[in-house]
């Protein structure tokens, strides 16, 4: 056995089991049917493996084909992302459009009528109405107004008169 | 006979008899480790053949200066041994439950019936074969082949230092298992003829 501090450590029993153990194996002899298919092999080997080109290169070459197949998933990945990426900002592009109303429709009833009205300010401070063909030296603004035909109405806007172009109809009346 | 690098040079070359050669002069040695290392005579001897399988595969593979083409050849089987094991154990799981039953295994599967001739040889085997690889094959390779350390080192792919503190505790556990068997008596250093040892 090995002469070192292992082996003089080594309590005597089992110092001694190991020795009988080793004998017991040492006895120990290949079976013929090892030997046989050893035999077998030998004879085999120059059509099995003697021939058989190097084994290296393969696995370079498996290699690279899986780190190229790889790189090919990912970039298939990739756009697939990007497309449905696209295909998501389109689709939420489309409702948000869809959420604002078109143009030619209003939360207003579409049967209503507009009506300018020409008015000055009186002495109190209010906007009172005027006839439209009066020589009122004060300054005129028209009131637009829409009654809507559910009876309520509202009041669009008020500008001075000179800011519209052209003349005024006084109550001609506008369907929207 | 030439000696085992005409051998290895032969196998290189294309001559496959060399591994014939080599197989007398190497493969009673291998089956020992092998079968030190197995549970079953039939699996040591397949270890062994795939040692040899993989020898003929890669001859190129051996480098003269890492070591002897023994110390290779302990090296290709430790690997074929370890991947056995590896694979087994998805296999045998549910047997290992059981510790009697194992041993039973051994006892019934063949190499104890050649080997161990006595009772207390064959609890000894068990109690090698319960233990972890790494310090079974430490103990089969230190102990029982008694090869150098420095070969050892370069069968298993490991420093010096690790050898001796893997076979130190190796030597350790298996110490507690046989005391736990009652195969020896820790506290006196005295044989045990009584029992068969000689």
């Amino acid at each position: 056995m090995n002469d070192n501090l292992e082996t003089r450590a080594l309590h005597p029993h089992i110092a001694l089991l190991f020795r009988q153990y080793a004998r017991d194996l040492a006895q120990t002899a290949p079976s013929s049917d090892l030997d046989a298919r050893i035999s077998a092999l030998v004879a085999a080997a120059p059509r099995k493996y003697m021939l058989r080109p190097p084994r290296r290169w393969p696995g370079f070459a498996a290699a690279a084909g899986l780190a190229a197949l790889a790189i090919g998933v990912g970039i298939f990945i990739g756009m697939r992302l990007e497309h449905s990426r696209e295909l998501s900002a389109a689709s939420q592009a489309a409702a948000r459009d869809a959420a604002w109303p078109p143009a030619d429709l209003a939360m207003w009833p579409t049967d209503s009528v507009s009506f300018k009205v020409p008015a000055v300010y009186s002495a109190q401070g209010t906007l009172v109405a005027v006839d439209p063909d009066s020589k009122s030296t004060s300054t005129r603004y028209w009131i637009d107004v829409v009654v809507s035909n559910d009876g309520t109405f509202r009041i669009e806007r008020i500008v001075p008169a000179e800011q519209k172009n052209g003349g005024h109809d006084g109550v001609a009346p506008q369907v929207q | 006979m030439g000696d085992d690098s005409e051998y290895m040079a032969r196998l290189a070359s294309g001559d496959a008899n060399a591994v014939r050669e080599l197989y007398q002069r190497h493969g009673r040695a291998l089956l020992r480790f092998s079968s030190a290392m197995c549970r079953s005579r039939q699996a040591a001897e397949d270890m062994v053949h795939d040692t040899f399988v993989a020898l003929m595969r890669e001859p190129c593979s051996f480098d003269p200066a890492l070591g002897t083409v023994f110390g290779y050849l302990c090296g290709v089987l430790r690997h074929r041994v370890s991947r056995h094991f590896r694979q087994q154990r998805r296999w045998v799981a549910l047997d290992m439950e059981n510790d009697s039953s194992s041993a039973h295994a051994v006892e019934q599967s063949g190499p104890v019936e050649e080997i161990a001739r006595s009772e207390i040889t064959a609890a000894f085997r068990r109690a090698m074969l319960e233990l972890p690889l790494q310090h079974r094959e430490v103990i089969a390779l230190c102990d029982l082949e008694e090869l150098p350390y420095a070969t050892v080192a370069g069968i298993l792919d490991c420093p010096i230092g690790t050898v001796r503190s893997r076979l130190h505790r190796a030597r350790a556990l298996l110490t507690i298992r046989l005391a736990s068997l009652e195969l020896i008596d820790l506290q006196n250093e005295l044989p045990l003829p009584q029992r068969g040892l000689s």
